[in-house]
C-alpha cells in the first residue's frame, strides 16, 4: 500500500501537520525530540490502533487536549483509495474507514499493515523475554482478531486469578476462574505455536539473505509449557494452586513464554557477534514484513526510525535489496541518508512542524 | 445557586449516567420550569422506596413477598434462568420466548473489582437448586471471563444430580451480555442453549 497524505492534530508535540507524499521514499530530518518519531508513531497507529512505543494511548494526546486525530489517505491494493480517520480520546478511540465507523476491532485488523524498524529493536535479541513476547503478540494480533481476543481474555482471567491469590480466596472461587484462564491459555499457546512456525521460516530465510549466510538461524517458540488443551491447562493451574497461593501470583502459564533465537544452534544473545545480532534484528523485522504481506496480501509500509545510519554499507545494501521494489519507506534521521539509498522526498522537522524541501538535485 | 439546590444537584449527580451538567439541568427543570411535577416525583419516589423490594425467591423487583413472575401460576418453576441484572431479565421477557422463572444474581464474580460470592444473590439460588423444585438451570450470564467463571462457580455448588445445567450464548457476540442483544438474537440464544458442565 501507499500512503499519499497524512494529517495530524494534537498528536504528542505536533499541534497540526498536513503532509502530502508523491514519491516512494520519504525522509524526515531534524534534531532529536522535534516530532520525527511522533510522526512515524502516528502512522504506525493505523495498523493495530495502538502505538509501537507507548503502552497507553492517552500518552499520544497533546498535553492539555482531549483528543488526538490521525487522518490518512492510502492507496490500497485491495480497497483502492481509502481514507482512515482515527480519533484517540482519553476514554477510548473512534475509527472511521471511508466515512464508515468501525464497530468491531476484529473487522479492522489486518487492513493497513506497517512495520517499524527502530533502534530499540536490539532488545528483541538481547533483552528480556517480555520484549520478544510483546513483539510476537503485536505481530500476531495485528493480523488476527481471534488471537487478540484470546490474549485479552487470558490477561483478564490472569488478573482475576492473581487478585484471588493475593486475597487468599477459597479454592473453589480460584478454580472458577481457572476455567476461562485455561481455555484462553490453550488458545494462546496453539496460536503462538502456529504463528512462530510461520514467522520462524521467514526469519531463517531473511537471515540467510542479509547475513553472510554461513550459520543457520532458528527462531523457535519456547513455551512455559507446551500444553494445547483446556483440560491440560486446568490440571496445570490446579497443581500450581498451593504454590501460587504462597507466591500470591500465578507462576505457570503463557505469560511466561519466550521465543528462542539460535545461530548455529546456540543462543544468539550469548554467542552471537555484534554483527550477527544486528543482522538478526533486521531478519526479525523482515520476517514481520513478510508475515503481514502473506496474511493480508498487502505490501506494508516500512517505518524506519533513526536506524539507517546504524547499518554498515554491506548489510544495508543486502537489506535494501531484500525489501522488494514495491514498498514505501518513511524514515527519520538527524542527517540525510547516503546517496546509495536512492532519491527521497525530504521534510525538515523542527518543534513539531514539517517543511517540505523544494526538489533539489538527486538526494 | 442556593445551598438546598446544590444539595439536590449533588444527589442527582450520584445517579448512574448523570454528570455535572445533566444533574444541573434536571435540578433546574424540576425547580424552575416544572415545579408542579416535583410533588408527583417526590410522591413516586416515596411510594416506590416503601413498596418496591427484592423478590424473596428470585431477587427480581417485587411489591409483595414474590415478584409478578414468581407469583404467576402459568410460569414453569422447574425451569430457572439465571441472569446478572434485572434489565437482563426485562430483555429476556421482551423476547417473549421464555415460560420459566428467573434468578437475579445482581452482578457476577469479579476479583479485580472486588466482587466475591458473598456479594451476590448466590445462597438463595443454591437453596432453590437443592430444594428439588428446579429441573433445569439456564445460565444466561455474559459471555466473558467473569461470566464464565460465575457459571462455573454455580455448577461447582449444585447438588450432584437432579439439576440439568444449560448455558445460552449461541448467537451472542463474544464478550457481550444479554442486555445488548436484540429480541431475535435472544430468542435463538435461548433455543440453542447447550449443556454446561
Ligand atoms: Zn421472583
Amino acid at each position: 500500500m501507499r500512503l499519499r497524505r497524512v494529517t495530524l492534530q494534537h498528536f504528542r508535540n505536533i499541534a497540526f501537520a498536513d503532509l502530502t507524499f508523491s514519491a516512494r521514499q520519504q525522509f524526515f530530518v531534524g534534531a532529536n525530540a522535534q516530532g520525527k518519531t511522533a510522526l512515524l508513531e502516528a502512522i504506525g497507529v493505523i495498523t493495530a490502533l495502538r502505538s509501537f512505543r507507548a503502552s497507553d494511548n492517552r500518552l499520544l494526546i497533546t498535553h492539555g487536549q482531549t483528543e488526538a486525530a490521525i487522518a490518512c489517505e492510502i492507496e490500497h491494493e485491495r480497497f483502492g483509495a481509502s481514507r482512515v480517520v482515527i480519533r484517540l480520546r482519553t476514554a477510548g478511540k473512534e475509527v472511521t474507514c471511508d466515512g464508515e465507523r468501525i464497530q468491531r476491532l476484529g473487522d479492522y485488523l489486518g487492513r493497513f499493515p506497517t512495520v517499524v524498524f527502530s533502534s530499540q529493536d536490539q532488545l528483541l535479541v538481547r533483552g528480556a523475554p517480555t520484549g520478544r513476547r510483546r513483539w510476537m503478540d503485536s505481530t500476531l494480533s495485528a493480523m488476527d482478531g481471534a488471537y487478540l481476543r484470546s490474549l485479552q481474555q487470558y490477561h483478564r482471567a490472569l488478573a482475576d486469578r492473581n487478585a484471588l491469590l493475593k486475597r487468599g480466596a477459597q479454592a473453589k472461587e480460584i478454580e472458577a476462574f481457572e476455567r476461562p484462564l485455561a481455555a484462553a491459555a490453550a488458545m494462546v499457546v496453539q496460536q503462538r505455536e502456529q504463528g512462530a512456525a510461520v514467522i520462524g521460516s521467514f526469519v531463517s530465510a531473511a537471515y540467510s539473505r542479509i547475513a553472510d549466510g554461513a550459520e543457520p538461524c532458528l527462531f523457535a517458540y519456547e513455551p512455559d509449557a507446551l500444553l494445547r488443551t483446556e483440560e491440560a491447562w486446568s490440571e496445570r493451574f490446579e497443581r500450581a494452586r498451593q504454590r501460587d497461593l504462597v507466591f500470591r501470583s500465578t507462576t505457570v502459564g503463557p505469560h511466561r513464554d519466550d521465543y528462542g533465537l539460535l545461530l548455529s544452534e546456540r543462543p544468539a544473545r550469548d554467542f552471537g557477534s555484534e554483527g550477527q545480532q544486528r543482522s538478526l534484528v533486521l531478519a526479525l523485522r523482515l520476517a514481520q514484513l513478510a508475515y503481514f504481506r502473506e496474511k493480508c496480501g498487502v505490501e506494508p509500509l516500512l517505518l524506519a526510525d533513526d536506524v539507517l545510519g546504524e547499518l554498515d554499507p554491506r548489510r544495508r545494501e543486502r537489506f535494501w535489496a531484500s525489501l522488494g521494489s514495491e514498498r514505501q519507506v518513511l524514515a527519520t534521521g538527524t542527517r540525510l541518508p547516503e546517496a546509495d539509498l536512492g532519491a527521497w522526498e525530504v521534510f525538515d522537522v523542527a518543534s513539531g512542524a514539517f517543511a517540505p524541501r523544494p526538489e533539489g538535485p538527486a538526494r | 445557586m442556593t445551598p438546598a439546590f446544590e444539595k439536590l444537584q449533588k444527589q442527582l449527580k450520584q445517579l448512574p449516567g448523570l454528570g455535572f451538567r445533566s444533574s444541573e439541568r434536571i435540578a433546574l427543570h424540576l425547580l424552575v420550569e416544572k415545579p408542579a411535577k416535583l410533588r408527583e416525583l417526590v410522591q413516586a419516589l416515596e411510594e416506590a422506596s416503601v413498596s418496591v423490594r427484592r423478590c424473596s425467591r428470585c431477587g427480581n423487583l417485587a411489591e409483595g413477598e414474590l415478584c409478578a413472575i414468581c407469583a404467576d401460576a402459568k410460569r414453569d418453576p422447574s425451569l430457572v434462568c439465571v441472569v446478572e441484572h434485572v434489565p437482563d431479565l426485562v430483555a429476556l421477557e421482551r423476547s417473549g420466548a421464555y415460560r420459566g422463572v428467573y434468578h437475579v444474581l445482581h452482578g457476577k464474580l469479579s476479583p479485580i473489582q472486588g466482587v466475591a460470592p458473598e456479594d451476590l444473590n448466590l445462597p438463595a439460588l443454591l437453596k432453590r437448586a437443592q430444594s428439588g423444585e428446579v429441573k433445569e438451570l439456564i445460565l444466561a450470564l455474559s459471555n466473558d471471563v467473569e461470566g464464565e467463571a460465575t457459571c462455573h462457580y454455580i455448577t461447582q455448588h449444585l447438588p450432584a444430580a437432579g439439576v440439568k445445567v444449560t448455558r445460552i450464548g449461541f448467537g451472542l457476540p463474544s464478550g457481550a451480555g444479554v442486555l445488548y442483544a436484540d429480541s431475535v438474537t435472544l430468542k435463538s440464544a435461548l433455543e440453542a442453549r447447550r449443556e454446561y458442565s
